[in-house]
């Protein structure tokens, strides 16, 4: 900004400046009255279009004259006849630049993922915590940025955002996690401190992953959420340490810090600032209002056009939503082959697309719109229109341009309607609607001053030809294909072998009744059954067994396995990132897995907390989450937290050698214990800090730990590391030299989760066996076999088998290692991993011997609901080709002519990965660095 | 008939020499499976200087013959491992250790079995499971070099090489267009268009064609026997693949690499078998039409499409050999599927589980790999006049339980012991505590 302009010289508006004469040089301000005359008027959502005139003194809407009143002398009148006036349109998300780019998620590979995970030292050696400068300890937390320090008008981009229809807009900030606040500018090319209508209008959170590409903490989806907790968290110690510093001036100073102090505003418990969170993801819409919930924050939302995978979740938030009309375009193949390569799930994306509008006012959301993340912003209109074609209806749009985001943006007595004495912001359109296919913007007016357009006007008969109306929604609505097949009230399964894991053993023609979710009775067929059953299954030549268990799994998991930057990422939350949109949940429910363990990866000492889940195919990942399951936490010790395979670079984030690892364990439990004491010994008041929490509950007994273990060294230094604290480990995860120590092991009661046959891929597995399952359980630790593999998960019951070959364990025994034994190693064995009374009607119906090679899954029930059926699952595939024909053919057909060219960016919109499913590939996480 | 069709390829059969001297032995077991044909429960198995002479319910005994009672165990054929990268890698995550993958995109000239340690802890962990014979090949470029047929038992390379070269290994490249938008690329800079892409991949294609092309043009020159004629270790390589007597091995993933190859091979006149080929179910009619070998190595690969059946690759085999496709099964290539080896049978039981019939299972990672490499002749089912390479199993060799429990190579028994045994033993000898 110039000196000039400071100093006002530049001021132009009359309006605002009527009371300095601009010197001369400079053209002369036009007065600053004026009556709008003959046009149809939409004063607000809603209303029906009306003659009145519009009467403007000094920037703001003076009156409202009904046809035929007399006009003031001192107007200058404007005919606006043919002509239709609404309320000047805002822009609540308005990114400056000219590439707006949506919300980089890139999915982050957990331990392949080499590149890019730095490390800058252990805690407190930084000299500038994050970015330089006083500030938060992660850089990418910058709350106390502020759009309206920075902000200056950029004509090109005004001239087309006014071409639309805007007259004002929220400029948001686009850089880092938490990003800072937006300011509320009227767009016109004026001198910033007139144009700012609101400094602060909302502080902004982004669920942003940045993936290889940047260094540092946090570099996963579920570490970004953390690190938000964390920080509004220390926002609110803040607020109370100076509080305590204040009336006790000589206690401990509390830090400066200006990024704690920005937050202040968006804290509850009645928030100044909402927060604006832009999650990237159907789950993440979800996951941003349990937040904002948790933190006391009162929540908008930016949709990412992924809401049609769960509708039900984005009305479960409740909050307003922010919505970009992001319309991905049909890719041009060089080749008809290229086709092949679509996907059901991008055409899903693509043709659910111009429906997130009409999609979300069904939910009875509140719905405003924005140019944000359009590859082009004259595709606005268009793609408008595209979405009004599918339900979203003109008052709705109306409002969501207008009357919502005025009210979200808390300018609702200066802007949204057409009303005395509100800023005279007014959008114009040759012809009767905007909304209409070939409408033209005439102009708007931003506070009294008129913006012509500069196109030149086209006669509405000359116009391009009509174009055809988009064709209906060809998608399927997910849900369609998920969820139970069956709920019977009880179901009695009649004469199988069961082997029912329990103190019963195998029983060979047995009978199960279920009752309400939960085993009733079993035992030798006829079973006596009083009532009546609901459903009767003839189990003859079939074989019954409980549900199988995966101890050890990262198949759900969105937005990175691994949080591997810091050697202790305690406060990461697996619960936090559940992902209930994957394959692999029905691909493994089809092998008959019911539970599984779901782990942070093994990238350091202290990995994040996990969460256990029942595959209820269909249910939102908090109705996945097995709610009886006591919390865990995943560790991990040898070469991948000391960074072996990690590439040359990774030679300085301490611990480097298995000694390292050790003291890094006695350091932080120590440090767990003197936080606790802090937090009972009174005094100033302590920062909740979660990751030496997480790490406390585990020395108090309420939180299990899962260990990644290989050599017999660690596994004896790592228990009596534990033992030290008085800390019982729950399980040792992979326990490769496990036999080694089995005694050892035993004697200290830890569980033995392990590979069934891995061996040789890298140093610390050479002297990896098979039978160490078998030798474990000999010397009396509870062995399980888990997967660790989205593939392996999907026939564990061939991996017990393996235990009988490896070693002799008997049958029963052997399946126990994926059923009873993981359960007892969660602490789960109360409710699941056995067919005994009362337990969870958890189990899997197999057409063979469960370890026999030729058996097949046939039905699996969790909770006693039918969730896989073999026969039901061809019906269902069926179903899922047909849909992906049928939209193919309809993605070839030549598109509907929105009027716009769709540019290579909408093109490639197509391809956008969506979070849920960008995953579907990998086998195992842990260790596999082949090709 | 076998004289004739050895070829001057063939090494000597080493166990002709070493196990001359010994006296014929016949094998009693519980069941014979002789793959071929039908199965004898119980048979007999006569072997005498390293080769089967008879097999059946009863078979004659020579003279001074010693009969070895297998009384409740079943024989099998040795099963084989093709192609594998046993031997070439020790621990994959060890670069030190690892010789799978050479550089450069058409080195033709790379031979496999020289690199093979005999040594490698791997291979007997794979031999105590049944596996007696591995098609070693080598990875990386577009042709990656020739494969040899190792036998896992003998003094050294030499001795363990019984086949070489078997096959020319070609890479089919990738068919599918980079889709990710530059955004969600790790290296935007990166980023092509589709048009690039499909041209670059059109020039991928035409320099197979070229390739080939050069190795006819030396093929002929070299004919010519003119004075000035160089030869060039590459081409020679090529010589014996180019007239369609020994395969080509083209590694394969999706249909339409798959469906290019093939006819590319039809145009040339060569002599193909697919590797990997897991979308080959979707293209099962022209494989059948033209009869294309395939090795199958996808079994347990999670579904390719979101639109694909669960259980699409547990099914694939099936799907095949009901289009008429011969088709072999193994573990994809690389060091992590070497240490993994031992589960080859298991790839056929689960094929069986889904429709493969039991039969064409056992031949997928018996007879079927012998056929595709040429040596069924002496290798992959219990006939008369073929190597004595049996395995003998305390029960259905299809099934995890079972254990395989000796194993003879061209007739002489191999050790079951390997790392595994060794330290299972040592440990599960470990001093109790004391309660």
């Amino acid at each position: 900004m110039s000196i000039l302009s400071r100093l006002g010289l530049l001021c132009l508006p009359v309006a605002l400046c009527a009371a300095e004469l601009p010197p001369p040089g400079q053209r002369p301000e036009p007065p600053g009255v004026h009556a709008l005359v003959g046009a149809r008027v939409v004063i607000k959502p809603g209303a029906a279009p009306a003659n009145v005139t519009i009467l403007i003194r000094a920037g703001r809407i003076a009156d409202l004259l009904a046809e035929g009143q007399p006009l003031p002398a001192d107007a200058r009148v404007w005919n606006m006849t043919g002509k239709t006036i609404y309320a000047g349109f805002i822009d609540p998300y308005l990114a400056q630049g000219t590439t707006n780019r949506p919300i980089s998620n890139r999915w982050t590979v957990p331990i392949e993922a080499t590149a890019g995970i730095a490390f800058h030292g252990g805690p407190n050696t930084k000299a500038d915590m994050g970015a330089p400068g006083p500030g938060y300890e992660v850089a990418r937390i910058t709350p106390a940025f502020r759009v309206a320090e920075k902000y200056s008008p950029r004509e090109k981009e005004l001239k087309e955002l006014r071409e639309l229809g805007f007259t004002a807009a929220n400029i948001i900030p686009t850089q880092g996690i938490i990003r800072g606040t937006s300011a509320f500018v009227l767009l016109t090319e004026e001198d910033p401190n007139r144009v700012i209508l609101k400094a602060d209008v909302f502080q902004h959170v982004a669920f942003e992953t940045p993936g290889e590409r940047e260094d540092g903490y946090p570099n996963s989806l579920m570490g970004v959420i953390a690190s938000v907790r964390q920080a509004f968290f220390d926002a609110r110690h803040q607020v109370a340490a100076r509080t305590y510093f204040s009336e006790n001036p000589t206690s401990a100073r509390p830090e400066f810090n200006p990024a704690l102090e920005a937050l202040r505003p968006a804290l509850g418990p009645k928030p100044v600032l909402p927060t604006v969170f832009e999650p990237g993801s159907a789950l993440m819409n979800h996951r941003a209002k349990l937040l904002a919930d948790e933190l006391g924050l009162q929540p908008v939302l930016v949709a990412s056009g992924q809401e049609w995978r769960r509708p039900e979740l984005a009305k479960a938030t409740g909050a307003p939503f922010i919505v970009p009309l992001t319309l991905p375009a049909i890719p041009e193949f060089p080749e008809e082959d290229d086709w092949q390569q679509v996907s059901l799930d991008e055409l899903r994306t693509w043709d659910w697309a111009p429906e997130i509008p009409a999609l979300l006012r069904r939910q009875n959301l509140t719905v405003a719109l924005t140019t944000y993340a359009l590859p082009d912003r004259k595709s606005f209109r268009p793609n408008l229109r595209r979405a009004m074609e599918r339900g979203f209806t003109e008052e709705d749009a109306l409002a969501a341009l207008t009357t919502i985001p005025a009210t979200l943006c808390g300018l609702d007595a200066q802007l949204g309607t057409i009303a005395k004495g509100k800023l005279a912001n007014l959008t114009i359109v040759d012809g009767k609607s905007y909304f209409e296919s070939g409408s033209k913007v005439a102009g708007v007016w931003i506070e009294g001053r008129p913006y012509l357009s500069t196109e030149a006007a086209v006669a509405p008969d000359k116009a391009a030809p009509k174009p055809e109306p988009s064709l209906p929604r060809t998608a399927d609505v997910p849900a369609a294909y998920r969820g139970p097949l069956a709920e019977p009230a009880s179901v009695l399964i009649r004469n199988a072998t069961v082997w029912t894991s329990g103190p019963q053993g195998t029983i060979e023609k047995a009978d199960v009744l279920i009752r309400n979710g939960r085993i009733e009775a079993v035992g030798k067929s006829p079973l006596p059954v009083r009532g009546a059953v609901a459903l009767e299954i003839n189990g003859t030549g079939m074989h019954l067994t409980p549900g199988i268990i995966d101890c050890h799994s990262h198949s759900m998991i969105l937005g990175g396995v691994n949080e591997g930057t810091l050697p202790s990422t305690a406060m990461v939350r697996i619960g936090d990132v559940v992902n209930s949109e994957t394959d692999n949940i029905f691909n493994q429910l089809a092998g008959g897995l019911t539970t599984a363990n779901l782990l942070h990866g093994s990238a350091n000492p202290i990995g994040g907390q996990n969460a256990v889940i029942k595959l209820r195919y269909g249910a939102a990942p908090e109705d996945m989450k097995f709610s009886e399951a006591p919390a865990g936490i995943k560790f991990a010790l040898g070469e991948n937290v000391k960074q072996s395979n990690w590439g040359e670079k990774y030679t300085t984030r301490f611990p480097q050698t298995r000694m390292g690892v050790r003291t890094f364990f006695a350091n932080r439990f120590t440090a767990a214990l003197q936080y606790r004491q802090a937090q009972t010994a009174g005094g100033a008041p302590v920062r909740r800090n979660l990751e030496l929490e997480a790490i406390a509950e585990i020395i108090e007994g309420k939180r299990l730990v899962h260990c990644h273990s290989y050599r017999q060294d660690e596994i004896l230094s790592f228990l009596r590391t534990m033992e030290q604290f008085g800390v019982k480990v729950a399980t040792l995860q992979h326990v490769l030299e496990g036999y080694k120590v089995a005694d050892e092991i035993a004697a200290h009661g830890a569980g033995a989760s392990a590979f069934s046959d891995w061996w040789a891929y890298k140093f610390e597995v050479i002297d990896a066996i098979p039978y160490a399952g078998a030798l474990m359980h000999d010397r009396g630790a509870v062995v399980s076999f888990n997967s660790d593999s989205s593939d392996l998960a999907r026939r564990l019951n061939l991996e017990a088998a393996k235990a009988v070959k490896y070693g002799g364990v008997p049958e029963a025994d052997a399946l126990r290692f994926v059923t009873l034994n993981p359960a007892k190693q969660l602490r789960i064995d109360k409710w699941v991993g056995s067919i005994e009374p009362g337990k969870h009607a958890d189990i899997v119906l197999w057409s063979a011997s469960p370890l026999s090679t030729q058996s097949v899954c046939e039905q699996t029930w969790i909770d006693g609901k039918l969730y896989y059926d073999r026969q039901r699952a061809v019906e269902r595939l069926t179903r899922l080709q047909a849909e992906r024909a049928r939209l193919l053919a309809k993605a070839k057909k030549p598109q509907p002519a929105t009027g716009d060219n769709p540019a290579e960016k909408a093109r490639a919109a197509f391809f956008q990965r969506a979070l849920e499913t960008a995953h579907q590939t990998s086998r195992c996480y842990e260790c596999r660095k082949d090709n | 008939m076998r004289a004739t069709t050895i070829t001057p390829f063939v090494v000597a059969s080493l166990c002709a020499s070493l196990c001359a001297t010994a006296a014929p032995v016949v094998y009693r077991a519980a069941a014979i499976h002789t793959v071929s044909g039908e199965s004898f429960a119980p048979g007999e198995l006569l072997v005498d200087g390293g080769k089967l002479r008879a097999v059946g319910k009863t078979v004659p005994r020579a003279a001074a013959a010693k009969v070895v009672d297998l009384a409740g165990l079943q024989l099998y054929p040795g099963l084989i491992a093709a192609p594998t990268s046993l031997g070439l890698a020790e621990i994959s995550g060890v670069r030190a250790t690892v010789d799978t993958t050479e550089v450069g995109e058409f080195v033709p000239d790379v031979e496999a079995w020289i690199s093979v340690n005999p040594d490698s802890e791997l291979i007997p962990v794979a031999r105590a499971n049944g596996i007696t014979h591995a098609l070693v090949a080598p990875m990386g470029g577009r042709v990656s070099g020739v494969s040899g047929l190792m036998q896992l038992n003998g003094w050294g390379v030499e001795q363990m090489t019984i086949q070489k070269p078997v096959a020319l290994h070609l890479w089919w490249p990738a068919m599918q267009l980079d889709t990710t938008p530059k955004e969600q690329l790790a290296d935007a800079s990166k980023s092509k268009s589709l048009k690039e892409q499909a041209s670059e991949r059109a020039e991928q294609l035409r320099a197979i064609d070229r390739f080939f092309d050069d190795a006819d043009a030396y093929q002929k020159a070299r004919a010519t026997g003119a004075k000035d004629f160089k030869k060039v270790p590459a081409w020679e390589s090529v010589l014996p693949f180019l007239k369609g007597e020994r395969p080509i091995m083209v590694h394969a993933t999706e249909a339409r690499q798959i469906t290019a190859a093939v006819t590319w091979a039809q145009k040339r006149h060569y002599k193909i078998v697919l590797v990997g080929a897991q979308d080959a179910w979707r293209v099962a009619e022209l494989l059948g039409k033209h009869a294309v070998p395939v090795i199958y190595d996808a079994t347990f690969e999670l579904p390719r499409r979101d639109d694909d059946a669960h259980d699409i690759h547990f099914r694939a085999p099936h799907i095949l050999h009901r289009a008429g496709v011969p088709v072999a099964l193994c573990l994809p290539m690389g060091g992590w599927a070497a240490s993994e080896l031992r589960n080859l049978p298991y790839l056929a039981a689960q094929s069986a589980a889904h429709g493969l019939p039991r039969a064409e299972a056992l031949k997928a990672i018996t007879l079927r790999p012998a056929q595709f490499m040429g040596v069924a002749d002496r290798l992959g089912s219990l006939e008369a006049d073929k190597e004595a390479t049996f395995i003998a199993v305390d029960g259905d060799l299809l099934d995890i339980r079972a254990n395989v429990k000796r194993v003879w190579i061209a007739g002489e028994e191999v050790s079951l012991e390997s790392r595994h045994t060794r330290l299972f033993e040592r440990y599960k000898n470990r001093p109790r505590p004391r309660p």
